[in-house]
């Protein structure tokens, strides 16, 4: 209840001269929704992505005369929505807001400028999957919380799993294909070697026919994992979670 | 509209009000129908069926407008007083002499909708509060604040052209609520809703006051 | 100094995933074989849905609800966008923080009360106005503004005296964050003495011309993968 200084409040006085009576009227019947006391959000490690829009050329400033650095598709090589990690905004001299973006080319790890209309509505994530290469785990943390671990296969010497900072792309499902088992994830990683395999060599997290090989140093890059682990993070992992590989 | 609220002209509405004449049985047994539902108990939750004698009607929409007109003469006047007197200057003036204008246009439209009904014109005395900025202010935010919380408290009760009309006003009420709250550094909605006053709390704060001398 | 409307579209030319329709008919598209985009019609839907938790109001109340619900899953999102970013003045970031937790809670409350037939909450694309500090004053202005008359355009067509009492509540918190909106923007806080109303066709109208609701972004498909293995 508001309280407001001394000169009003609910409590009567006795009758005096100039005295208001209260006309007999119902009260207001109990409302029908409940408003809860309001709470803050939960402030936590949160990453924030949007889809790409349109095709638009991602720049090394903030500015439009500013160096291409890469071309950013609406739609991957699988046909899902483009994406790409979103974590700072300036506006040019003339006004224009522009966002700062991870890219998902080559080399790894690059970020960019484009401009905000060039993406959609942002999504917020509060998950990071952490790739151990040495001790070849992949830990999935939420909130900083660890609530998944998994061994791994990762790429052989040949074709090593790139390190960096990356993010989970898309999700494929349902396809006839025991070698990447039940579920593959898309990230943003590409192999710095496989640089001509088809649909532009991206790094995959996905299912495998042999864990028996886990875990190891096996693949081409991609991490593979049983396909119960896999399964089990395609529940936990919502599209545009970070990735830590290291 | 101003005639939607002619509450001395007899409203054929009321007759159809078919709580005024059904069994308090086939009451529930409509609303059931209409998608209610029955708890253990037997009792509706939602949409309890009103007892006949606090049913919205022209009559209870009087009692209802002039107990807001007597808030609403007391604003106008208040405002009014306090341009003039408090020494107000900036945004606090500004603000008085813009709500000032229309708290009486308030007063005006329940007036004229109230017609023989209105109330007689009640007498103020602000004391303190319209003499000086602070004072003026503390009073201001409080008497907002009371004039929303008395409109909500009654909304339930209106029929629904004096409903429609008490939105319209309550809305602005809020605003000014607002208004002087961000002017004085106050939060201007401390809370998610605004809960209703009952008319004896709205009397009972009104005297409390000391404002009136007499309605 | 009024505020420049945001450029008017129809609502046939945006709605190209039917979410805004689904959002403020209340029914799911799937269910949708009436195929109208009228409230009348929604109701009717509604009450040959799966039976609704005890204390859920009649067809046509929930019909409102689920409109209300609408309007604040906008309200909510924003201000919750706009604090996560933290883009907006230090002065200002009470705003987001204050607005977000009563839409929330708005929000909360509406779903409670409808259980399983609220609407899912919709996709956003604020499209920078929640990065921006004039940009997000301006937008807050009109969606506190649009909330309040939405709510009087409700208001005498609610059939329960309890959802009336509640909705009376929260339309003059939305009338309080109007005028502190505007007094933050520069505006005048109380234009006029009588606040119009909005019926629902013209609210939806306003919401499809922001084309802030927006589909989802396709990120899952059923193919076979060609990473790298």
């Amino acid at each position: 209840m508001i309280v407001a200084s001394g000169a009003v409040g609910d409590s009567g006085s006795p009758q005096a001269p100039g005295a208001l009576e209260a006309p007999a009227l119902p009260p207001s019947p109990d409302p029908a929704l409940t408003v809860p006391t309001p709470t803050p959000i939960r402030r936590g490690a949160t990453s924030t992505w949007a889809p790409v829009r349109r095709t638009v050329l991602a720049r090394a400033r903030p500015e439009p005369d500013a160096d291409a650095i890469a071309r950013l598709e609406t739609r991957t090589p699988e046909g899902t929505s483009n994406i790409v990690i979103v974590f700072g905004r300036r506006r040019d001299a003339a006004g224009r807001l522009w966002v700062q973006v991870r890219l998902p080319v080559l080399p790894n790890d690059r970020t960019a400028w484009v401009p905000r209309r060039a993406l959609g509505g942002y999504e917020v994530v509060r998950t990071r999957l952490v790739v151990d290469l040495g001790a070849l785990t992949a830990t999935l943390l939420r909130d900083r919380r660890p609530v998944f671990r998994a061994d791994i296969g990762v790429g052989q010497a040949a074709w090593p799993t790139p390190t960096g900072e990356f993010y989970i792309r898309n999700r494929l499902t349902n396809y006839d294909s025991a070698f990447y088992g039940p579920l593959a994830f898309g990230t943003s990683a590409r192999s710095a070697v496989l640089t001509d395999w088809p649909d532009g060599g991206f790094v995959g997290i996905h299912g495998t026919n042999q864990p028996g090989l886990l875990p190891g140093r096996v693949s081409h890059g991609c991490i593979r994992m049983r396909n119960e682990d896999i399964l089990e993070l395609g529940r936990l992992m919502p599209i545009g979670t970070p990735v830590t590989v290291r | 509209m101003a005639n939607d609220l002619r509450i001395d002209v007899f409203d054929p509405a009321a007759r159809c009000e078919p709580e005024l004449y059904e069994s308090r049985a086939n009451v529930l047994k409509r609303a059931f129908a209409a998608g209610g539902a029955i708890v253990a108990g037997g009792v509706l939750v939602a949409g309890l069926p009103r007892s006949a004698a606090s049913a919205p009607s022209p009559a209870q929409d009087a009692e209802i407008l002039n107990l807001v007109l007597l808030l609403e003469h007391m604003e106008a006047d208040f405002f009014a007083e306090a341009s003039v007197r408090a020494k107000l200057t900036g945004e606090l003036l500004e603000f008085a002499e813009i709500v000032r204008g229309q708290e009486r246009a308030h007063v005006a439209f329940l007036r004229d909708a109230l017609g023989r009904k209105a109330r007689k014109r009640p007498s103020f005395d602000f004391g303190e509060a319209t003499q000086n900025p602070t004072a003026f202010s503390a009073a201001a935010v409080a008497l907002q604040d009371l004039m929303v919380t008395a409109y909500n408290g009654q909304a339930a009760n209106l029929t629904k052209g004096a409903l429609e009309a008490a939105a319209k006003i309550v809305s602005v009420e809020a605003r000014h609520a607002g208004w002087i709250r961000a002017i004085t550094e106050k939060n201007p909605a401390p809370e998610p809703t605004d809960s209703p006053r009952t008319a004896a709390q709205v009397t009972a704060a009104v005297n409390k006051t000391r404002f009136l001398k007499s309605d | 100094m009024p505020i420049e409307p945001i450029s008017d579209l129809t609502l046939d030319q945006l709605d190209r995933d039917g979410a805004i329709r689904e959002a403020l008919d209340g029914v799911s598209s799937r269910a949708g074989f009436l195929g109208k985009a009228f409230v009348g019609s929604a109701a009717l839907l509604g009450a040959l849905a799966a039976p609704r938790r005890a204390g859920a109001a009649s067809p046509s109340d929930n019909a409102i609800l689920n409109f209300a619900l609408t309007l604040e899953y906008l309200q909510a999102a924003f201000y919750t966008e706009t604090q996560r970013l933290g883009a907006i003045g230090a002065e200002l970031a009470r705003v987001p923080r204050q607005l977000g937790g009563v839409e929330r809670a708005h929000v909360a409350a509406l779903q409670d009360v409808l259980g399983r037939a609220a609407v899912k909450r919709p996709r956003f694309d604020f499209k920078g106005t929640t990065e921006d500090q004039v940009e997000f004053l301006r937008t807050a202005v009109a969606f506190e503004d649009l909330g309040a008359a939405a709510y009087k355009g409700q208001a005498t067509r609610v059939d329960s005296p309890a959802l009336l009492a509640a909705a009376v509540a929260i339309h003059s918190v939305e009338a309080r964050h109007a005028a502190w909106m505007r007094y933050l923007a520069g505006f005048t806080p109380a234009g006029r003495a009588f606040d119009e109303g909005k019926p629902e066709f013209e609210v939806r109208r306003i919401v499809a011309s922001t084309r802030f609701i927006v589909a989802r972004p396709r990120t899952t498909r059923r193919r076979r993968p060609r990473f790298t293995g």
